[in-house]
């Protein structure tokens, strides 16, 4: 595909993701710190890897998430030449499905549904499964262990989001904070999003691909583009 | 004739097909006693609702084309743009939202946002226009106000806000409880033209209540004195309400929802009301000119009746007596025998009768102040010009037409339907900008083209109706453009020598893909290899060569063309030679160009119950659609895709089959792509063939 540059230069490439599907990530920071940012660049760096994202949005619209594959999109092409541009973005818009919900519509019954609905009818394989906006509050373990083995059955790498809020001491003894903090040896892969004094966001990579990290935090996010840079 | 601007409404009434817009307006005519009977849209009496001038939109129970009107309600006067509910027309709904100064959102009670209402809201919200919206049909079976209230607040992104509360519902509707007076309201008589005042029925006082706290919280935003009085408890006028609600309403951030049945007479009168209290005057709203002497600077329009004139001319209708032109003042007064000039071609004009528009009726007057919406007999124009007073040159700013994408070749049967024909396309080609038509010099064909299937049918059809025009009409084609995705050389010589004076010019230069435009010319030539005088001629060439591609015979587009070598012989050059040079040298560079063919590729949602996503994302999917998203709530369901069009024909057909007719879809036009090469190749043998039993 020619996009390889793009792969090899991209900061992520200190996560471990390219070793096989079925792994589960998961991107936790407090409100407005760009967890959304992350996982998008997360989802375009698979899809240039020649991977297929199913991006479900809760709570949001499907224009303000195409939005966000837009804006960050145009951010990696300002940075990097790209002999055709136009290929590039016509080639994410076909290896990406946005799928929003309304809150209560959400459900793995209606995941799987859905997914089912697309790879039967070969509409669209996908590889790679985004969910921002999980309700980690009101869900049980045996729920998100139900689509985890969804995920193995189908062949899938899953990556969440979740917030976390200041006033809620409790943490895993891994260091992943409430109300992910039951039910962190779920996630193969976890980033947690910390603001820096200096306005930065920090990335803390906490496990990658099930491996406990001490001191991985190399990258950070651009607190103006929400991109990820090496520090 | 001065009059007090602050009691002017220029409204218009937007809304999905069928969700009751044309018996709305037809009751608002009514009440303000502009007529003195009520027809239904679908009516047994056959007459049709006042609004619907047009014979066939009579027929089809749809709006085609907005008719102004005016009225006059407890002082204020209205006037009313009823505008088209079908996505196919909607520059029709663009052109009238640009002239109005607020917007009642029609919904149904039943079906409630449905895509069209999408697209009509994102115009609205475009053009800034400031809303209220009206729940329609409370009376129907299943209509339920709160769910459309919620949909308004989801799916358009408003921060809808209840100001009444049905008293019953479907069959039981009986009225309406004010939440701002908190008074229940009923609607006597046989055309509920008597308002009765009553106390709140006991059973839905703690219910009133409640949403009044809920109401009041959302309008103390825009209110210190309501925040403060709720803040201290203290009684709460209606007044400072109504004032909070309006300027939530003005700044976009708030869009109050009433809620009725037209068709049951019930809640007409309050909307009016609503109409007076909440939506802008004239002087509320900021309108924009672009001043032609001064590099189309920007500039404020005045609405003081005491500057000179500027008025936009936005719709055109053929009747009776002549063209009839509907304008909407922006600044100073329009008189009879006043002389104006309009400002795109500069031409002067005399104006001689002006009338207010009712639908079909006409009421004569002597001239109108700005901020008013008339109609000027008589006056030769295109919809969209602006009319000046002479001094100043002003043009209201350009209005956003999309190219058409879709065109029909027609024939007329006989010799009195070729002049008929040429009659009505003249006229439809005036009111309509985007509507175009132009004869192709190779088959002789009439093309016309338009925003899709359904817009060029019924012009087909006024044509008959209106014009007398029997025309036959060919298979809808997309219309494909052509570009180049390299950059090429040419040299070419043009030679002729066969008696007389020959013809000699030699071109070189480059063609390259130029992606911010159509065609750009660029002249490099140094040391006079071309002379000057033949430089234009070239540019000539070039434009013509544009005109057919040689792939399919399309438009091409998106080129750059520098020429930065020559010769010429002091006799036998040319304007013509040159250009016959040019046009050589552009279908050689053009081969080398590697061109390819583009497509029109519409944005599409269908929407329907959940159980049928399936089924519709498999039938995109086979027509060569991209899938953007899904949205689910509850047991509804929008699927977002890109399709090409030439997919898209008979796609109304399949959906309604795959869906037992639940379903249905909008489209409009987002932009062109390259067309995938399986396709293209078929395209270029259907053209070849073509050419050859040609």
């Amino acid at each position: 595909m020619g996009y390889e540059p793009l792969v090899q230069q991209n900061p992520l490439r200190v996560l471990d993701m390219n070793r096989e599907n079925n792994q589960m990530g998961l991107v936790m920071a407090r409100a407005g710190l760009g967890k959304t940012a992350l996982l998008v660049q997360i989802a375009l760096d698979a899809i240039l890897r020649g991977k297929r994202v199913i991006h479900v949005s809760i709570g949001e619209s499907i224009e303000k998430t195409k939005t966000w594959y837009d804006d960050i999109l145009q951010l990696i092409l300002q940075d990097h030449s790209v002999s055709r541009p136009h290929e590039l973005i016509d080639m994410v818009a076909r290896h990406r499905m946005i799928m929003t919900f309304k809150v209560a519509a959400f459900t793995r019954s209606r995941l799987e549904e859905r997914l089912n609905d697309l790879v039967l009818q070969d509409i669209f394989r996908p590889n790679c499964l985004i969910v921002d906006g999980f309700d980690f509050v009101n869900t049980d373990r045996e729920a998100l262990d139900d689509i985890k083995n969804l995920m193995e059955s189908m062949n899938m790498q899953a990556w969440f989001s979740a917030i976390c809020h200041r006033d809620d001491a409790r943490v895993s003894p891994a260091g992943v904070p409430a109300p992910c903090h039951e039910i962190d040896d779920l996630f193969d892969m976890i980033i947690l999003l910390k603001p820096e004094p200096d306005a930065t966001i920090q990335l803390d990579i906490i496990r990658n691909y099930g491996e406990q990290v001490k001191g991985g935090k190399s990258l950070h996010l651009d607190p103006t583009t929400m991109m990820v840079k090496e520090m | 004739m001065k009059k007090d601007l602050k009691k002017v409404r220029n409204i218009g009434i937007s809304a999905h097909i069928d969700s009751g817009k044309t018996t709305l307006t037809e009751r608002i005519l009514f009440y303000t006693q502009r007529i003195h009977a009520i027809h239904e849209v679908r009516g047994k009496d056959g007459v049709g609702a006042t609004m619907d001038s047009m014979e066939l939109e009579k027929e089809r129970g749809i709006t085609i084309q907005s008719a102004a009107t005016y009225c006059s309600w407890k002082d204020y006067d209205v006037n009313i743009i009823d505008t088209p509910g079908h996505v196919d027309f909607t520059i029709e709904v663009e052109r009238a939202l640009r002239v109005l100064d607020g917007a009642v959102l029609i919904l149904c009670s039943v079906g409630g946002v449905q895509s069209q209402s999408i697209t009509v809201n994102r115009q609205m919200t475009r053009y800034k226009v400031p809303r209220i919206a009206f729940i329609n049909k409370c009376d129907r079976t299943g209509a339920n106000p709160f769910r459309v209230t919620q949909q308004l607040r989801d799916k358009l992104d408003l921060n809808a806000i209840m100001i009444q509360l049905p008293i019953g519902l479907e069959s039981d509707l009986e009225g309406m409880v004010d939440l701002i007076s908190m008074k229940a309201v009923y609607f006597d008589g046989d055309q509920g033209e008597d308002i009765r005042h009553e106390e709140i029925p006991a059973n839905m006082r703690e219910e009133a209540e409640a949403k009044r706290e809920e109401l009041l919280d959302a309008v103390s935003m825009f209110s210190d004195e309501l925040m403060e009085a709720m803040l201290e408890e203290s009684e709460i006028p209606e007044a400072m309400i109504h004032e909070a609600i309006r300027r939530g309403t003005l700044s976009l951030e708030l869009t109050p929802v009433m809620i009725g049945s037209a068709y049951k007479n019930k809640g007409v009168q309050l909307l009016l009301d609503a109409v007076n209290t909440y939506l802008p005057c004239p002087t509320d709203v900021e309108n924009t000119a672009l001043d032609l002497d001064k590099d189309e600077a920007e500039v404020v329009v005045s609405n003081n009746p005491d500057d000179q004139l500027v008025a936009l001319a936005f719709k055109l209708e053929d009747g009776r007596y002549g063209q009839l032109t509907y304008i909407r003042t922006y600044q100073g007064v329009i008189q009879k025998g006043d002389t104006i000039i309009n400002s795109r071609t500069g031409k002067k004009a005399k104006v001689g009768r002006l009338v207010r528009m009712h639908a079909n009726e006409m009421e004569e007057i002597d001239g109108a102040g700005s901020g008013d919406i008339v109609a000027l007999f008589g006056i030769d124009c295109a919809s969209g010009d602006t009319f000046c007073s002479p001094g100043i040159n002003w043009s209201m700013s350009s209005m956003h037409v999309p190219a058409p994408v879709i065109s029909l070749a027609i024939k007329p049967v006989d010799n009195k339907a070729q002049i008929n024909m040429s009659k009505a396309l003249n006229r439809f080609t005036k009111e309509d900008p985007t509507f175009k038509t132009f004869v192709d010099h190779e088959t002789s064909e009439t093309i016309i083209s338009g925003m899709g299937e359904l817009h060029l049918e019924v012009y087909i059809e006024r044509m008959k109706r209106e014009y007398k025009a029997e025309v036959e009409v060919g298979a809808p084609q997309v219309a494909y453009r052509e570009t180049i995705t390299q950059r090429a050389d040419f040299d070419y010589t043009h030679k002729k020598q066969t008696g007389g004076s020959g013809q000699y010019g030699r071109v070189g230069g480059y063609l390259e893909p130029f992606e911010d435009g159509e065609y750009e010319f660029v002249d490099q030539i140094v040391g006079g290899v071309i002379p000057r005088e033949f430089i234009s001629s070239c540019d000539k060439g070039f434009q013509k060569s544009l005109e057919k591609g040689i792939l399919t015979g399309a438009q091409i587009t998106g080129v750059r063309v520098a020429i930065n070598d020559g010769s010429y012989h002091a006799v036998d050059s040319s304007d013509i030679a040159f250009q016959l040079a040019s046009i050589g040298a552009f279908k050689q560079g053009y081969a080398k160009a590697a061109p390819v063919i583009m497509e029109p590729i519409m944005k599409v949602a269908v929407e329907g119950p959940s159980e049928f996503q399936g089924a519709v994302m498999g039938s995109l999917n086979q027509r060569r659609g991209v899938i953007i998203g899904t949205f689910e709530e509850g047991n509804y369901t929008v699927v977002e895709a890109e399709m090409p069009l030439a997919e898209m024909f008979g796609y109304s057909t399949t959906l309604r089959s795959l869906t037992q007719g639940k379903a249905e879809f909008t489209m409009e036009f987002a932009t062109y792509k390259q067309v995938p090469k399986g396709v293209a190749e078929e395209l270029i043998k259907a053209f070849a063939a073509q050419k050859k039993d040609a």
